[in-house]
């Protein structure tokens, strides 16, 4: 390479260099820019001004400040729907959590039939949600002719109305995204737990640690990074379902006993033509989200202040 | 030793885990590895099961399944219902609509995520840093929290019945764009700048040399919007609104919502048509699965 001779030449040259450099760096990020503020940035920013303002149709009228707040609040079937979310929280931990743990410790302490089992599995995973939803609807049948009902009596119980009983239809919906979503967490697990090495295993096998020692011991604790994540993704996703209780129980059932926050949200949008209670719905459905999310990142935050490895 | 021949693996190899061949010399520990094996077996079968329950009530007459003695196989296997119901609910254009949004989707969310990974991975220009703090930022937050806002801004735009939303919302996807991103650090700088120095411009990089080397990340994009495109439900709901656009999602949901309402559809259909939609999803599943299995980690962590 040849040195130019001038040096205002050679910054000058640069400079035009770097400003087409931007342009053209712009030019090309701008079709991707212009789609996430078409499908992201903009409806957010709408949905956050929405929720304050009077609608008609899905035009907004002029700020109306809390109104749409007080109203929902005061509405029975948004406190149902709040009150719902932490049911469904509630459940989805309970079942939800500690089962892919588990299957994923099972995969990865066994050495036969991997490929299978693995597979098997993380099937349901492969497979949508709402299609799930439908196929389940069928196996939860309250009929006399249901196959679960007919399970039940050869078992010798007594027939159950599934989905239609107020205090099962959260569990059974629970089940439901447990059964599709465990093998792909599991598996998720099942690689945290190959990462960790064998001699740690080896030194605590020297120091007489029984297996549960091992377990709790090394094996969760190593696992802690993987398992806080996928804590808070399981919250955050229970909390948003809907599509769940609008297949399974027509809409959240009659006596709104399976009714999610964001199919109240569709409710007011699309049924009762008021997308501004739908915005103020989903607002406070975020603020719940962001609120745990705060909480979450803040305990990540004292925890490793004490030296532990989230 | 014949060099293909299999091995049944045997505990008393077992180098790694939490219990290994150390413990497996003991009896007590052989058991506890059967009690293992079981609950897999059973963890197998309530995976399986339903999947096997559907296939069996799909081919039962709407007698049989709303007969008071319940019978678990059906009286005949007739392979010709899966054409009448193919031909009755004109399954044939659903799934076309669903291949047409799938195509639009892969492609949308490889180019439009990919190029603007691209900008912010290796062109870098003044601001693209508030750009990717900003996709971050919007990141942790569902967008379905947006979805009216966005319904009213596609029904503005006239756009209502069109695929044309459904392709590009593919293409503003924080989880694809931050792998991108990831995969386009790691690229070697001077061999962009090689390209520059040859008077490529940005595009043509792109597409000349990044697309090219970039095939693992770009598979695993495809083979994530694939399922999603499939199995995507609120948005196509909201902007089909002809039946004869409908995705297989929307009109699987509109049997579903109108069963025993509106005459020509009987519960065995809806499992038949159920049946029909869930097999291309196993089959993309069984080919990939060594790519979707193994890409669970990241693909994960957006569920």
């Amino acid at each position: 390479m040849q040195k130019p001779i001038v040096k205002t030449h050679d910054y000058l040259q640069k400079r035009r260099g770097l400003i087409r450099r931007n342009i053209s760096g712009w030019s090309v990020m701008l079709p991707g820019i212009i789609l996430f503020a078409f499908f992201v940035w903009i409806p957010l920013l709408s949905a956050l001004v929405m929720s304050f303002t009077e609608t008609i149709g899905f035009e907004i009228q002029g700020f109306v400040w809390f109104d749409n707040f007080v109203e929902i609040f005061n509405d029975v079937d948004f406190r149902k729907a709040f009150q719902n979310t932490f049911v469904y929280l509630g459940w989805s931990l309970l079942i939800g959590f500690i089962i892919p743990i588990i299957l994923g410790l099972l995969l990865s302490e066994t050495i036969h039939f991997k490929g299978l089992f693995r597979i098997g599995i993380y099937m349901p995973s492969a497979i949508a949600g709402l299609t799930i939803a439908i196929l389940f609807s069928f196996l939860f049948d309250p009929s006399s002719t249901g196959f679960l009902n007919n399970v039940l009596k050869w078992l010798g119980f007594a027939p159950l109305s599934w989905l239609e009983d107020p205090d099962l239809v959260i569990p059974l919906i629970v089940v439901t995204m447990t059964w599709r979503g465990a093998g792909a967490t599991a598996l998720i697990y099942l690689s945290a737990f190959q990462q960790i090495k064998t001699n740690y295993y080896e030194a605590a096998r020297i120091d007489g640690a029984n297996t549960w020692q091992r377990i709790f011991n090394i094996t969760l604790p190593s696992i802690l990074p993987s398992l806080s994540v996928l804590f808070v993704l399981q919250v955050i996703s229970v909390m948003q379902v809907f599509f769940e209780p609008l297949v399974m129980t027509n809409g959240g059932g009659a006596d709104r006993s399976s009714l999610s926050m964001l199919l109240l949200a569709y409710q007011y949008a699309f049924q009762d033509g008021r997308a501004d209670l739908s915005s103020a719905t989903t607002f406070v459905l975020f603020l719940i989200i962001l609120g745990l999310s705060l909480v979450y990142f803040a305990l990540v935050a004292a925890l490793k202040k004490r030296g532990y490895k989230v | 030793m014949k060099k293909h021949s299999f091995t049944f693996p045997r505990l008393k190899y077992k180098q790694d885990g939490i219990i290994n061949f150390v413990e497996y010399k003991h009896k007590r520990f052989k058991l506890v590895y059967v009690v293992m094996i079981i609950l897999l077996l059973i963890a197998l079968f309530i995976a399986i099961f339903p999947l096997f329950f559907l296939l069996i009530q799909a081919f039962k007459t709407p007698e049989e399944i709303n007969s008071n003695i319940f019978k678990f196989w059906p009286e005949v296997l007739d392979l010709g219902k899966i054409i009448d119901v193919w031909q009755v609910s004109g399954l044939g254009v659903y799934f076309t609509n669903t291949i047409i949004v799938l195509i639009g989707a892969i492609i949308s969310s490889i180019i439009f995520n990919g190029l603007l990974a691209y900008g912010v991975s290796i062109v870098k220009p003044i601001g693209s840093k508030f750009v990717y703090g900003l996709i971050l930022g919007s990141y942790m937050i569902p967008t379905v929290l947006s979805i009216i806002p966005l319904y009213a801004m596609i029904v503005n735009l006239k756009l209502i019945n069109s695929f044309i939303p459904l392709w590009f919302a593919f293409g503003a996807n924080a989880f694809y764009f931050i792998n991108f991103k990831n995969y386009f650090d790691k690229i070697p700088k001077e061999l962009v700048e090689s390209m520059r120095v040859d008077g490529c411009g940005d595009f043509q990089i792109f597409f000349k040399l990044i697309l090219p080397i970039s095939k693992p990340i770009i598979g695993t994009i495809a083979i994530l919007a694939t399922s999603a495109a499939w199995g995507d439900f609120l948005l196509p709901k909201l902007v089909l609104m002809e039946d004869s656009n409908f995705t297989l999602m929307v009109k699987l949901f509109s049997i579903n919502a109108t069963m025993g309402t509106v005459a020509g559809y009987t519960p065995d259909m809806l499992l038949m048509a159920l049946l029909l939609s869930i097999i291309p999803q196993i089959f993309i599943f069984l080919i990939f699965q060594k790519q979707i299995t193994g890409g669970s980690l990241e693909g994960g962590i957006k569920e």
